[in-house]
């Protein structure tokens, strides 16, 4: 029962991160019909980011149930690097 | 009334505090854990300088990425993720303690991942039809560096499940003896994350 369960969050997991994945390429022409800014763009993308990373973190890597300190770290890194490239870019 | 505690809180509690599966672990070695985060902290001063390079050279890294085949970044995007899925379901029938079908499943994994090779090595070969290369400008020659040391990555994870999956199909681990086949695991989903970055980066924004 609770392989089942697994088995479904992972499967859930996988189909939001392609979902995800699709999304982050075709926001871009979406956005430009409503003629925004690329700085909304880029936010936009770098917070897919974060999404997908959270998920392969937390469900691929099964670090949900791992000590708190290996999960923050490893959160931290797909929180604090997308936060530096945007700064970057929109600087 | 309310001291008393029900069977079920008790239980739930006992298996908290006694349980292994339920008390909170590291999946994997702490020595892999370990590379792994020496793994993200290079693969981000590759993208920070990216980045940066991007804001100093805007018009030959707009051209750059216009040269680009942004649907192969896609497709191997999916690919990267839907091995890393498979590799994911593996542990779990590991952790049942079906090693043939875990290995069976990290086959799978590793076929999928084959296409994201192809696929590069196509991109790569119409790159260098189009005269491009390395040393094209500043965004081809970072182009090239971080893809390719990704790739490097992928092989070497690749490398890893095939000894995994080996030792899977021969049962050599069990409930109490599974780190190897989690560390394995975790440095998988480790190149797929950060594909997951290097992608939006260098062929989305």
């Amino acid at each position: 029962m609770q392989s089942t369960n697994a088995n479904q969050k992972n499967t859930i997991s996988w189909l939001w991160l392609l979902a995800l994945t699709v999304i982050s390429v075709y926001i871009g022409q979406f956005l430009e019909l409503f003629n925004t800014q690329k700085s909304l763009f880029i936010i936009v993308v770098l917070f897919i980011v974060f999404l997908k990373g959270q998920q392969i973190i937390d469900i691929f890597m099964e670090l949900e149930q791992a000590p708190k300190l290996w999960r923050r770290l490893l959160l931290a890194y797909v929180i604090l690097l997308p936060s530096i490239i945007g700064l970057i870019y929109l600087l | 009334m309310n001291n008393v505690i029900s069977i079920e809180a008790q239980t739930a509690l006992f298996e908290e505090k006694e349980s292994p599966l339920l008390a909170k672990r590291l999946p994997g070695d702490l020595a892999m854990w370990f590379f792994i985060l020496a793994e993200l902290t290079v693969f981000a001063i590759l993208f920070i300088g990216f980045a940066v390079s991007e804001q100093l050279s805007p018009e030959i890294f707009a051209q750059g990425k216009n040269k680009l085949h942004q649907i192969s970044g896609l497709i191997n995007t999916l690919t990267l993720i839907t091995s890393s899925y498979f590799v994911a379901l593996a542990l779990i029938k590991m952790h049942q303690g079906y090693g043939k079908q875990a290995a069976k499943l990290l086959v799978v994994a590793k076929l999928v991942a084959c296409i994201y090779i192809g696929v590069k090595i196509w991109e790569y070969l119409s790159l260098f039809e189009q005269g491009i290369d390395i040393e094209t400008n500043t965004f081809f020659t970072l182009y090239f560096l971080i893809t390719f040391f990704h790739l490097m990555h992928v092989l070497l994870g690749m490398v890893i499940l095939v000894f995994v999956a080996l030792k899977a199909a021969k049962n050599e681990y069990n409930a109490s003896n599974i780190s190897g086949f989690e560390s394995g695991a975790s440095y998988w989903h480790m190149v797929d994350m950060l594909w997951i970055i290097l992608f939006p980066l260098i062929y989305v924004i």
